[in-house]
């Protein structure tokens, strides 16, 4: 027998509202407190970069790739990077990849400190928020020391990485400085974080997500990670093979557990970088013995801050780029967190989806709406059909 | 004509007083979030100076003068409440009593219910972007505006969540087994009659009963202004605002200068009450005890404000229930008379 | 300068509005008013999420067709005097997703710059900008507010 929902209202948010920074529109389908069904809409941030990097050179597709996302820029730059070096057989030293990763970790420790802040600001915590963002004042330093930019570091090119971003020794000593120091400080944070009970209510048993749920609509990353999947890509890389870390998986799949999943998995990072800082090889930053030419497509798959991130490209012979596809991890995150939000109060349910760590500037795509005609549409097709509301 | 200046006096100088609150507030909260934080004028005194010299506009609202009335009925209702605990009016009709405090809070709740029936913000179903375009779910539903929703919530608020401040207040009233604010005060302060100046000589804080009831009081004072963790009904995460999202201009100004003024009034109360201390106009001694004693409870609630998340409904049912029962217990030992 | 220059210079409300890009200035911004070490409170900027309330509208992000109505329609409803910050290069050029264009030419998506859509007093340029720029930006746009009549 199915269950019959009663929906009595619908309550819609954004795209300018302080719960959510970034532009989208959640509707809420309410039967008075309690929300029974949800749809997010992301088509405001459309601004089409995959027609965009349609005929770019390599080189200069860089400049885009870095821009899909400014919370994980890094990640971007990188995976298009690894397309074209998977592609064109280019070899990579291994110093070159040590401080790859290095800005990869300290930007995923800044990005899920700015998770922690923006589900403290919803939870209504200003406290936290605020403690979380000057906490993450460090890595954004060691960013702009690192890459020139506190956001844009724009550390890998094609065969390497910048000269710029090479680590002196100055600079080692630097970041194993301010790491020690955040550590400690960090640590604090999570205890005092753990122990108050009114901030645990609030989290504890919202939010739902089973891990069948989670295997279903495809939730990777942080989010799968909390509801028992154990699934994440960096276990694949050759890049991260030196190094030592664990994969943090829980099983509740609550709020509470997304929170902690990202807390425990900050330490796994600083972990990563003490053994870069460590083992460090020396030798050339950057393989320039290249050029660009024809290509096949090629896929390149990647563990983002949010889940797996894949980019996909050809080169034509004169090494323009035909076919860019870039697949970021919200998307998928996106279905889990409409079902995650079913059952609670409003609050929570804007409380979950903060807590699924939306970053949706990425994943804004064309939208197949008339399954009758079998017909494509874009959201601008759509306006001048129905017209605005 | 005594009791016209006395109320002029006290309304000149309770208003710019409790300007300055919000000021302190927003400063103790950045001390502990570790910052510097605003002047302490700027977030009351200036930010009220500026919008009342901001251009008019006109709310989007159902009913718009209505909803425009709304902000100086409530400035009225809350300056009652100030006048019918000072003692020039503890002799007319009768009001200066639980019936006329209990009365004017109560009509003070119920103007949430109001402006958010009234207030059309954009920021929720109006936002003009293709939105029903995309049709996959729900046609035809009724849709509601964020003020509206709030609405409800202030309904429920003022259902279960206001419950533990009337009994709080009922507490000194049954210890001095009178209706009438006048002696309450002299059960506590039997010199304030005659003296210019006594300090009082048993004040009901400081008594079993009087204690647990400043507890549930300085909760309840929390849930009517709608603060953390009891701001649901303008919980910043979902309605933004709740119903004054539409007030510009001047109307800002004055819903400033309404809930910054309320903010003072019950904490001026509270000294009354339970301390024994009235706002006299008259007695400028016992004015300036008053006014510095009631920034004890607006300090507290800065602090509270700053380590506390927003509660759901989901919390508040049983914490109000909870305080209830200890306001009860308090309002039994009181009237057993340990 | 009177009462009134005095009370706007020391009382301002801000407002973000963040249409569409990359989310890096979007972050910054929040980062000048979430981040103790920046703080911008306390250069006497409050921040606020209603346009009722606000001065100074910040704007950041390359302007997508979506949000072309719910900007203006928002500028519309702040009471004046008002104020406009453009903050990113997006919001003063359209920085790559205008400008860097491959096969198509012309990016239709994008309705950058700002100034296209809505009066721009104050630019702050950067990707992303710093924090302190964003801040220095927000209180430059106070003097236009104080000598409004």
């Amino acid at each position: 027998m199915m269950e019959r929902k009663v929906v009595e209202k619908e309550i819609s948010i954004g795209p300018v509202h302080p719960a959510l920074i970034e532009p989208y529109r959640i509707r809420l389908f309410v039967n008075d407190e309690i929300v029974e069904d949800c749809e997010i809409n992301i088509n405001m941030a459309y601004r089409g970069i995959e027609r965009l990097l349609e005929g770019l050179p390599v080189e200069k597709a860089l400049l885009i790739t870095e821009r899909v996302c400014g919370i994980c820029s890094n990640v971007h730059t990188w995976n298009s990077v690894r397309v074209v070096e998977a592609g064109l057989r280019i070899e990579v030293p291994d110093r070159a990849n040590y401080i790859r990763v290095l800005i990869n970790e300290i930007q995923r420790i800044a990005s899920h400190l700015i998770f922690f802040g923006h589900a403290f600001e919803v939870l209504g915590h200003e406290t936290f928020a605020m403690r979380s963002f000057l906490l993450r004042e460090v890595f954004m330093d060691l960013m702009a020391y690192i890459g020139g930019n506190r956001v844009m570091p724009a550390v890998p090119v094609i065969g390497g990485i910048r000269p710029r971003a090479d680590l002196t020794d100055s600079l080692k000593r630097v970041i194993s400085e301010r790491i020690n120091d955040f550590e400690k400080k960090y640590r604090e944070y999570v205890e005092r974080i753990l122990a108050d009970s009114m901030i645990m209510s609030r989290l504890t048993g919202v939010g739902l997500l089973s891990k069948e749920d989670a295997i279903k609509y495809h939730a990777t990353g942080p989010n799968g990670r909390a509801s028992g999947w154990n699934y994440d890509i960096r276990t694949l890389m050759h890049e991260y093979e030196p190094f030592d870390f664990e994969v943090i998986v829980l099983n509740e799949g609550d709020n509470k557990a997304r929170v902690v999943q990202r807390a425990l998995e900050v330490f796994e990072c600083l972990k990563i970088i003490r053994q870069i800082l460590k083992n460090l090889p020396e030798g050339p930053i950057v393989n320039r013995d290249w050029i660009p030419g024809k290509m096949n497509y090629t896929i390149s798959y990647f563990e983002a801050f949010r889940g797996e991130l894949m980019h996909s490209c050809a080169l034509d012979s004169q090494g323009l780029i035909r076919g860019y596809k870039i697949r970021t991890p919200t998307p998928t995150n996106l279905a889990a967190m409409e079902r995650a939000c079913v059952g609670d109060h409003i609050t929570d349910a804007i409380l979950t989806i903060a807590s699924c760590d939306p970053c949706l500037t990425c994943c804004t795509r064309v939208e197949v709406i008339n399954f009758d005609e079998s017909k494509t549409m874009t959201v601008m097709d759509i306006m001048k059909k129905y017209g605005r509301r | 004509m005594e009791l016209l200046i006395t109320s002029l006096i006290a309304a000149i100088i309770s208003i710019p007083y409790s300007l300055i609150i919000p000021g302190i507030e927003r400063k103790i909260q950045a001390r502990i979030q570790q910052r510097i934080g605003p002047p302490i004028l700027t977030p009351g005194f200036w930010a009220v100076l500026k919008f009342y010299y901001k251009k008019d506009v006109e709310p989007i609202a159902f009913l718009s003068r209505f909803y425009k009335s709304l902000i100086w009925l409530g400035i009225f209702i809350v300056l009652f409440l100030l006048f019918f605990s000072m003692p020039s009016w503890w002799n007319i009709l009768g009001w200066a009593s639980i019936l006329g405090l209990v009365g004017l809070l109560k009509l003070e709740e119920s103007l949430y219910v109001f402006m958010g029936a009234q207030s059309q913000s954009f920021l929720s179903t109006t936002m003009p972007v293709p939105d029903l375009a995309k049709g996959a779910k729900g046609i035809g539903i009724h849709r509601e505006f964020l003020e509206q929703h709030s609405a409800e919530r202030a309904i429920k608020m003022m259902a279960v969540g206001s419950l533990p401040l009337y009994i709080a207040l009922l507490v000194p009233f049954a210890i001095a087994k009178s209706a009438m604010i006048s002696e309450v005060v002299r059960v506590q302060n039997p010199g304030f009659f005659s003296l210019a100046f006594s300090l009082p000589s048993n004040p009901i804080l400081f008594t079993v009963p009087g204690f647990l009831a400043t507890i549930v009081y300085f909760i309840g004072y929390v849930i009517l202004l709608n603060e953390k963790p009891f701001s649901i009904l303008k919980a910043k995460i979902d309605v933004i605002e709740g119903g004054v999202l539409e007030y510009a201009a001047k109307l800002r100004a004055g819903y400033y200068i309404m809930r910054n003024l309320l903010l003072f009034v019950l904490s001026s109360i509270f000294v009354t009450l339970f301390l024994g201390i009235p706002f006299d106009p008259l007695k400028p001694f016992y004015l300036i005890f008053n006014i510095i004693l009631s920034l004890i409870m607006p300090i507290a609630l800065s602090i509270l404000v700053a380590f506390s998340p927003i509660l759901t409904f989901r919390q508040i049912y049983p914490s109000a229930v909870g305080l209830s029962v200890l306001g009860a217990l308090a309002l039994i030992i009181s009237i057993l008379g340990v | 300068m009177g009462l009134k220059a005095i009370a706007r210079k020391n009382a301002i409300h801000a407002m973000l509005v963040y249409t569409g890009g990359c989310n890096g200035c979007d972050i910054e911004v929040v980062n000048a008013i979430f981040s103790p070490r920046y703080d911008i409170e306390q250069y006497r900027v409050l921040i606020t999420w209603n346009p009722r309330e606000a001065d100074v509208l910040i704007v950041t992000g390359c302007v997508t067709w979506q949000m072309v109505e719910p900007l203006k329609k928002l500028y519309s409803l702040i009471p004046d005097p008002k104020g406009v910050v453009a903050v990113g290069a997006c919001a003063i050029n359209g920085n790559v997703y205008k400008n860097m264009v491959g096969d198509i030419g012309v990016n239709e998506e994008v309705f950058a710059p700002v100034d296209n859509i809505i009066p721009v007093d104050v630019k702050v340029p950067g990707c992303a900008p710093r924090p302190e720029d964003i801040i220095m930006g927000a209180v430059k746009a106070v003097p236009k507010l104080m000598e409004a009549p």
